[in-house]
């Protein structure tokens, strides 16, 4: 801000050829900020129309779903009825259900184990620190869901398959190599000098990460957590392989796509589009922690 | 406790961060490093491939040969064996159950010993449905023996300690479940092998004279499911879509997300809600982003839709069709650029934030275009981003799946994931599925190493 006073204070006494650099230089950085608002408008539409295409055809009514040529909101009636359809449709409730639990039970799983291990990369320089980092990335770099098959069939054995508690185990799995590196980066972001201060003062160092460390990496904790929910309730492959009769959202709507119309299609599509608008915009503060930490 | 930031200075080992990190070394270990082992085993190793033969009807006789699963062979003889206590049914299992009866034999005398089930009618039962009491079958054919054996043991070849006459009243002390053992022979190689076989391995067939190995009870590595991968009609179409789609993104892709990075980190007054914007993707499942351009290209969809609005045809065309293959393939190729390119852009806007403003600013004093900036500071300084992202998103690639499916109906388009689904989903045939994922496997471990060495590059850049 001062630069730019004192510019205008020195333009004031400028003689006219500086000026009209001056405006040129000025006209060009507001063209560049105008061209970058332009690509970044353009690249927005690019992501929202089809949002709204498949907004359109989840909340009008399914005769509208059927027309040819499809119209978009807000110039076709507004309905849930296209909605209600879905969310009655056989199987659909249940896998919600479904979803929400496994959901929930993996994030809490994969915070419970990796916090530890995240706590103990960001603190503690032990022999085999790099080798275990590497490991987390190497697993990081599998492509997990394959794993599924085997898995299916070892559950097969043992007789937990086609249950949402082990599918919740297999997507811990999936989702704790990320959650181990973005909580090792949440707990490196508050100083270490805080928990030393808290234990000169006499607390344990437990009693210092309970009530000095605790407080302040729970947004970040919360930020990985919405985002191993959004894994989980967005995983197909896994939950297809492994459940039959108790479905999750994806897995059942997967299924049953081939014989089912547009309508529960596209609301399908959209419902489970929801909680991605919703919580995408909660943590995307924290993005760059999580994905920037993989190239870290 | 040490610290990252005050190290080294104790000799004793702090055994804390070993505790910290070992749930979840065992989790990985449990449901990464394990599964992934039974993958490959299952992919390379055929369960229950042989069937051993017996000399006698005993699970603890010699091995007087073998036969491979599948094939048929002719049933010589038939003995019932005890099922040992403990071991329940199995399936495919064919057993006879007798009973140990106590009843008068031809001679008037009382006798206690075994006879098969079908010989005895039961009269009565007690409460939990165990029978007590019985009579005697009559024998109604010709050729039959009109009496029943009654045994020492409940087994046929034990001795005959007496018979009984049709419709004798017999009390019912005890039952015992057999299994049946089969005398089979079969051709293996030139020459003819002969033993004794349990019937679980075994499918009679009506007439008890045939049948054919069901299964085997020794494993053997085999090659068998990788060449029957390979020469899977699906295999060779699945992976060239595989690789083509990962050749048609992947740079896309990076243009997409090196413009998106560059307009988040040019800090105009609402970047936030670009960034929002770009990253919705990131939370999108793959099966939503298919519905999504489904949307767009099936028949009755918002492209033709659109294109009639403007009169550009006059009625709708067939995107999504086997004759129509490049659409599909333009379909999935936009609809994973829309969903994946998200995930470049964070990893690229994370690496440019640690590029120094100083020598963008420096760049900038001494006139460098944006072309030039991009071309000549940026990218260079991105390299190692951009390498993890590349790896990453390979790998990734190798994973699609539910935007194919829906597309394509998994049929006409296919790719290397859908065929592990198809496998055991649709064949149920785990070990074909299990090659498939030991493929996508290796794909990825191959691509992986170039992940690791471009991490370790960057470490070194870093520092």
């Amino acid at each position: 801000m001062t630069t730019a006073l004192d510019v205008q204070t020195k333009m004031a006494e400028a003689s006219p050829e500086v000026k009209a650099i001056h405006r040129r230089m000025l006209r060009r950085q507001r063209l560049g900020r105008a061209l970058v608002y332009l690509v970044g408008i353009l690249i927005s539409l690019w992501v929202l129309i089809p949002i709204w295409f498949i907004a359109s055809m989840a909340l009008t009514t399914p005769a509208e779903v059927r027309a040819y040529p499809k119209g978009i909101l807000p110039f076709i009636p507004l309905s849930t009825e296209t909605m209600r359809f879905f969310l009655n449709s056989r199987g659909i409730l249940p896998g919600l259900r479904n979803s929400i639990t496994v959901a929930l039970i993996t994030l809490v799983l994969s915070i419970l184990i990796a916090a530890p291990a995240g706590y103990a990369l960001s603190r503690f320089l032990f022999r085999g620190r790099d080798a275990f980092r590497l490991a987390i990335l190497a697993v990081r770099a599998f492509p997990i869901v394959v794993l599924s098959i085997p898995l299916a069939v070892v559950f097969l054995r043992v007789g937990i398959y086609d249950n949402v508690y082990s599918l919740a185990l297999m997507h811990t799995a999936l989702a704790l190599p990320t959650t181990i590196l973005v909580l090792s980066s949440v707990f490196s972001s508050i100083p270490y000098e805080l928990e030393e201060a808290a234990m000169v003062f006499g607390c344990s160092p437990a009693q210092a990460f309970r009530y000095v460390v605790l407080p302040l990496v729970m947004p970040g904790i919360a930020a990985s957590a919405i985002f191993t929910f959004v894994l989980s309730w967005n995983e197909v492959f896994a939950a297809t392989i492994l459940t039959i009769q108790n479905r999750t959202l994806p897995a059942q709507v997967l299924v049953t796509l081939n014989q089912s119309s547009e309508p529960y299609q596209f609301a399908g599509g959209f419902f489970m589009m929801i909680p991605a608008l919703i919580f995408i915009f909660f943590i995307r503060r924290y993005l760059f922690n999580m994905w920037g930490q993989i190239s870290k | 406790m040490t610290s990252a930031s005050a190290p080294k200075s104790r000799k004793k080992i702090n055994w804390a961060p070993y505790l910290l990190i070992l749930p979840s070394l065992l989790y990985l270990a449990l449901f990464f490093g394990w599964p992934m082992v039974q993958g490959l085993i299952l992919a390379i190793r055929e369960e229950g491939a042989v069937l051993g033969l017996r000399s006698e009807a005993d699970r603890n006789s010699t091995i007087a040969g073998s036969l491979p699963r599948g094939m048929q062979v002719s049933i010589l003889n038939r003995q019932g064996n005890p099922i040992p206590q403990g071991e329940t049914l199995q399936g495919g299992q064919l057993t006879e159950i007798w009973y140990k009866v106590r009843g008068q034999d031809i001679e008037g005398q009382l006798i206690e010993g075994w006879t098969p089930e079908r010989r005895i009618r039961v009269r009565e039962s007690d409460e939990n449905g165990v029978p007590v009491a019985g009579t005697v079958r009559s024998i109604l054919s010709a050729t039959a023996d009109p009496l029943t054996r009654i045994y020492f043991q409940a087994d046929e070849s034990s001795e005959v300690i007496g018979q009984m006459e049709a419709r004798t009243a017999v009390e019912i002390l005890d039952q015992a479940t057999l299994e049946l053992w089969f005398l089979i022979s079969g051709d293996s190689g030139n020459q003819t092998v002969e033993g004794w076989v349990p019937s679980r391995y075994l499918n009679i067939f009506e007439d008890e004279t045939q049948g054919r190995i069901e299964e085997g009870d020794t494993s053997q590595f085999t090659t068998r499911y990788l060449e029957r991968m390979v020469n899977d009609r699906f295999f060779w179409p699945a992976l060239r879509t595989t690789l083509l789609l990962i050749v048609l993104i992947v740079p896309a892709q990076f243009v997409l997300a090196i413009i998106m990075a560059l307009v988040i980190q040019a800090d105009l007054k609402g970047s936030g809600i670009f960034l929002y914007v770009f990253a919705i993707a990131l939370g999108v499942s793959d099966l939503a982003v298919g519905i999504l351009w489904y949307s767009i290209f099936t028949q009755s969809g918002y492209l033709n839709s659109i294109l009639q609005g403007l009169g550009l045809i006059n009625s709708p065309n067939i995107y999504l069709s086997a004759d129509t293959r490049y659409w599909i393939l333009i379909a999935i190729w936009l609809a994973e650029l829309w969903r994946a390119t998200a995930i470049v852009m964070v990893i690229v806007v994370a690496g440019m934030q640690a590029i120094s403003r100083e020598v963008l600013e420096a760049a900038e004093v001494f006139g460098a275009t944006l072309w030039q900036r991009v071309r000549y500071i940026i990218l260079p300084l991105l390299r190692p981003s951009l390498q993890v992202a590349l790896i990453l998103r390979t790998i990734l690639a190798f994973q699609v799946f539910a935007v194919v499916i829906v597309m394509s109906g998994g049929d006409i388009m296919t790719v290397l994931a859908n065929e592990t689904y198809r496998q055991y989903y649709d064949q149920r045939n785990n070990n074909l599925a299990a090659a498939y994922a030991s493929f996508i496997l290796l794909l990825s471990l191959i691509t992986a190493f170039f992940y690791l060495r471009a991490v370790r590059t960057q470490e070194e850049v870093a520092e």
